[in-house]
């Protein structure tokens, strides 16, 4: 893990004011999002977040991986 | 004080901030003239607006070219007049009062905005550009109807705008023979003369008049049908005034004796 | 002995237990009205009639903003004055009359208006927590906030006799920063209240007791307002005071800079009462200039919090440093995110942050036409004192609780998860409060649905942000749920001996660097005074030279029992008529005098 757990649900909570905000701004400049688009996006960058988070870092592997 | 480099940094940041805010703000409103609800107006009784020469009869009513003005009082759970006509093209200044409690009036969606405060006066200029309609919401809790509360505001195109008010008033019977007279006052809050016809129908007669009402004024005249061409029985009659009308209807009778001449009716 | 709060001042930690327990007890309150106002309005659960909606809502404002802040307030600021001057409260006996006097007003406020919901009882307060005249209550009411308000008054003679008595001992010695800070909020709050003092005592309790025929709305309004803004800042330098004490704790390090932060406390100070015009942008009646001089001074008012802001991250990155945290903003990796205290307090300087960005547009006073009264209103104070002080407290509780009841918390995990859960519902629920109020939706509305036209949403629809917004509501119940939990498992657990010891932040910069004409407390109130009357006598003179003292012939609403005399008779003969009935009262009442 690159960073606490605790770290990680308080950056996966960020992303929803980022997405909530960006919604928003997007229609300002009449691209609109549906719900269903955004919820998509939400899981995306989520998903990506996890991915970032978890992946071993390079050199100092996952200890349980290098074994 | 010992102040680290970064927070005065930060410090001088926020202050040229704060001034640029103020800055910009007074040039919003002194600077491109756009004036805010303020002290303006005269105070005014609450209790006493019927009496008002500009609350009594809320109203709009045409003052200059392109101008007008929107007499509005919000009372609990209503707006007068509604819905509110002005036409496009048009710079309307509204004059708001609250009857009872503090009451808003304000164009959803826009930022034409104010408190009706009973015994105060909102004065509030306002540009309308395009033919449209709004919705009025008073947005000031003001009782338990208060979600109830709203009214419309119509901008309509100039063809279709007029200030015009049409009554007309006519016997309810009369005796064969005799004639049917209808009083038609007709009423033009515009500055400009009003240049239109009166017609009356009734069964299959049709009278008609040229009038002429000027700017700010009213005009009476008299539309007469001879009720033999009715014939016995019920008519319904209806005099229009442009897109406006107003109806009434008129009972002749065989021969009427003389004791019961307008016996029922005294209006 | 331990160095735990309850075990230093045992005496002190059982008051400041009550006040917290009165705290949550309109927490929790406070929080069913909110779902249920917020399930009405969006029409997704309507099971009671519209009309008492607004009994709700008056429940929700002042439950929540009166009892909950101010009796969490009063609990920090005795363990903040006991602890930084390290001596027990002169006379315990005192400080529990202060705090009986302020639970026996807010029960009697309470009941005033939660009687509004039976017609058994012959008594309502449905006038929200503005109760602007001529909407009217029953005297209850406004006397009950009256003897909680005196409450709060002796409460700070209390901490101001403290300080005198360690002044005495310690001559020589600067204010510590978190009495420093109790001192300056309460000589804040001394010139606040003189508002609604002067509103309720002068003009609103006489008249609904019926000795006096009418007000002056506009000037009941405008003393409200004098009272409505600084209240504000009552709220939020509690939280400030957690931020620039606590926080840095638990941080992991140091406060940045003790003298910064007590000039903060001194802008807030003389610069929070001269601004509450800026709440009447669009009242008629009050001149231009006098809204100009009122949005100069919120405009500057801006300041101490901008550099909260400041202070408050240096404050979290010094402390990530000492943690071993490294980079531009690798430090940030560093924080204790696991601990809900430092976790909930973070988040909701964040959320105060996006609250600055939307106070600003309140603040403009021409943009303000745009939102006024409408839902954005409520989207932005959900940020202010309904995140950046709720949250901010009920992070705060997990590591007070334990200090006055000596337990320990019952779970660490389940309070991150609520911080986090409010977080993410204020979002939800702010942002489209926000966007409807762009739209005209205004607020304090039990059916914001109209008849004769349709709210024109820019993104999605009306019923779109309806949603999101009641998902943030069940979000932030399910929050309040969590929160509770906490409370009653952690007072359910038997004492610990193994609690962290009873301490705030000391700084890098000390107060030894602060000029000590910062301690100065008899100038800058003198400046606040003369602000005030500056700003103020000018409007209140043109108002009532106007309007007159009493103001114009207004029907009260609802309408008062005329006979009510005394006060004795007043209290016993429940004197106004119910909500419903004086409606049609009023609207008959009204329709004769129109025709
Ligand atoms: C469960 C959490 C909460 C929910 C669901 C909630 C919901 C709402 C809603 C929907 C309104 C708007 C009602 C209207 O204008 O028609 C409202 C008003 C308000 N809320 Fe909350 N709220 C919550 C928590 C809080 C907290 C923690 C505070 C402050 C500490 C707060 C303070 C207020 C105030 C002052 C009003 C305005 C009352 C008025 O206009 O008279 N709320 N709330
Ligand atoms: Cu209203
Ligand atoms: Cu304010």
């Amino acid at each position: 893990m690159r960073i606490s757990k605790a770290a990680l649900l308080v950056v996966i909570a960020l992303t929803v004011p980022i997405l909530v905000e960006l919604r928003t701004v997007l229609a300002w400049v009449n691209v609109e999002l549906t719900v269903l688009e955004s919820a998509v996006l939400g899981m995306t960058m989520i998903l990506a977040i996890l991915i970032w988070a978890l992946w071993p870092q390079n050199g100092r592997g996952d200890p349980s991986r290098s074994g | 004080m010992n102040v680290h480099t970064y927070e005065k940094i930060w410090l001088v940041a926020a202050m040229v901030l704060i001034v640029a805010f103020i800055a910009t703000i007074t040039y919003g409103s002194v600077g491109l003239g756009i004036a805010m609800v303020g002290d303006q107006q005269p105070t005014i009784e609450p209790t006493e607006l019927g009496d008002d020469e500009r609350f009594g009869e809320p109203r709009v009513e045409q003052v200059g070219e392109n101008e007008y003005e929107a007499y509005v009082v919000a009372q609990t759970f209503s707006y007068q007049p509604d819905p509110i006509e002005v036409p496009e093209d048009s710079q309307v200044t509204f004059y708001v009062t609250a009857r009872d409690v503090i009451h808003s009036f304000s164009i959803a969606g826009t930022n034409v905005n104010t408190m009706a405060i009973p015994g105060e006066i909102a004065e509030m200029t306002v540009e309308f550009d395009e033919a449209g309609e709004y919705g009025i919401v008073c947005n000031e809790y003001c009782g338990p109807d208060h979600h109830n509360m709203e009214g419309k505001l119509h901008v309509v195109s100039a063809d279709e705008f007029d200030l015009t008010d049409l009554s007309a008033d006519g016997p309810d019977e009369v005796a064969v023979g005799d004639s049917v007279d209808v009083d038609v006052v007709v009423e033009n809050r515009q500055l400009e003369d009003l240049e239109t016809t009166v017609t009356l129908e009734i069964g299959d007669e049709t009278v008609s008049e040229e009038v002429t009402v000027p700017g700010g004024d009213a005009v009476e005249t008299t539309l007469s049908v001879d009720s033999s061409a009715l014939g016995e029985g019920d008519h319904d009659w209806t005099v229009t005034v442009d897109d406006h009308d107003s109806s009434g209807s008129v009972t002749v009778l065989e021969e009427l004796d003389d004791d019961a001449d307008g016996g029922e009716d005294d209006e | 002995m331990s160095n735990v709060y309850i075990d230093q001042f045992p005496a002190e930690a059982k008051v400041i237990r009550a006040a917290f327990y009165s705290s949550f007890l309109a927490l929790a309150l406070g929080g069913v009205f909110g779902i249920i106002q917020t399930l009405h309005r969006t029409d997704f659960l309507r099971f009671m009639d519209s009309v008492d909606y607004y009994t709700v809502l008056t429940a929700h404002g002042v439950f929540l903003v009166i009892s909950f802040t101010i009796f969490f307030l009063v609990g920090i600021f005795t363990w903040a004055v006991t602890t930084s001057l390290d001596r027990g409260l002169e006379d315990i006996r005192f400080t529990w009359g202060w705090y009986s006097l302020m639970a026996i007003g807010i029960t009697m406020t309470g009941v005033a208006i939660l009687a509004g919901f039976t017609d058994a009882i012959d008594m309502s307060a449905s006038v929200l927590f503005t109760f602007y005249a001529p909407l009217q209550a029953h005297p209850l009411f406004y006397l009950g906030l009256v003897l909680f308000v005196v409450g709060t008054w002796v409460a700070g003679v209390d901490w101001f006799r403290s300080w005198w008595a360690w002044k005495a001992e310690n001559p020589d010695e600067r204010i510590p920063l978190p009495t420093f800070m109790v001192l300056t909020t309460m000589l804040m709050w001394y010139i606040a209240t003189l508002g609604v003092a002067a509103a309720i005592l002068l003009f609103l309790l006489p008249w609904s007791l019926g000795l006096i025929e009418t007000v002056n709305p506009l000037l009941t309004r405008t003393l409200f307002w004098f009272f409505g803004h600084p209240v504000v800042y009552f709220w939020l330098m509690p939280a400030y005071m957690m931020w620039y004490v606590m926080l840095p704790k638990f941080s992991g390090g140091k406060l940045f800079s003790d003298p910064l932060a007590r000039v903060v406390f001194v802008l807030f100070l003389i610069l929070s009462v001269p601004t509450g015009i800026h709440h009447q942008y669009l009242d008629p009646g009050i001149a231009e200039g006098f809204k100009f001089i009122a949005m100069t001074n919120t405009m500057f008012l801006l300041l101490p919090s901008l550099l909260t802001a400041f202070t408050v991250v240096a404050s979290m990155e010094h402390g990530a440093r000492q943690r071993g945290g490294e980079g531009y903003f690798g430090w940030l990796k560093a924080l204790p995110w696991r601990d809900p205290v430092f976790t909930g307090m973070a988040l909701a300087g964040l959320m105060f942050a996006a609250a600055g960005f939307s106070g600003m547009i309140n603040a403009g006073m021409n943009i303000n036409y745009l939102v006024h009264n409408t839902f954005w209103v409520v989207g932005h104070f959900h940020l202010t004192v309904g995140t950046a002080v709720a949250l901010t407290f009920m992070a705060v509780t997990y590591w007070f609780l334990p200090q006055v009841t000596g337990k320990a918390l019952w779970s660490r995990s389940v309070a991150l998860g609520q911080v986090v859960v409010w977080f993410v519902g204020m979002t939800f629920m702010s942002n489209a409060m926000h966007r409807a109020g762009l739209l005209g939706v205004p607020r304090r509305t039990a059916e914001p649905q109209y008849e004769g036209f349709e709210f024109q949403a820019a993104v999605g629809s009306i019923g779109e942000l309806d949603a999101q917004i009641a998902l943030g509501g069940v979000l932030l119940t399910i929050s309040l749920g969590m929160f509770f939990a906490n409370v009653v498992g952690t007072a359910l657990n038997g004492r610990s001996d193994d609690l962290p010891a009873n301490e705030y932040a000391g700084a890098l910069s000390g107060p030894d660097d602060a000029p000590l004409v910062l301690d100065n407390l008899k100038l800058w109130t003198a400046i606040a005074v003369v602000l005030v009357i500056f700003a103020y006598t000018f409007p209140l003179l043109s108002i009532i030279d106007r309007g007159g003292l009493f103001g114009p012939e207004v029907i009260p609403f609802p309408l008062t029992v005329e006979s009510a005399t005394t006060l004795g008779f007043a209290l016993e003969t429940a004197a106004s008529t119910s909500f419903e009935s004086a409606g049609e009262i009023a609207t008959s009442a009204l329709t004769a005098v129109m025709r």
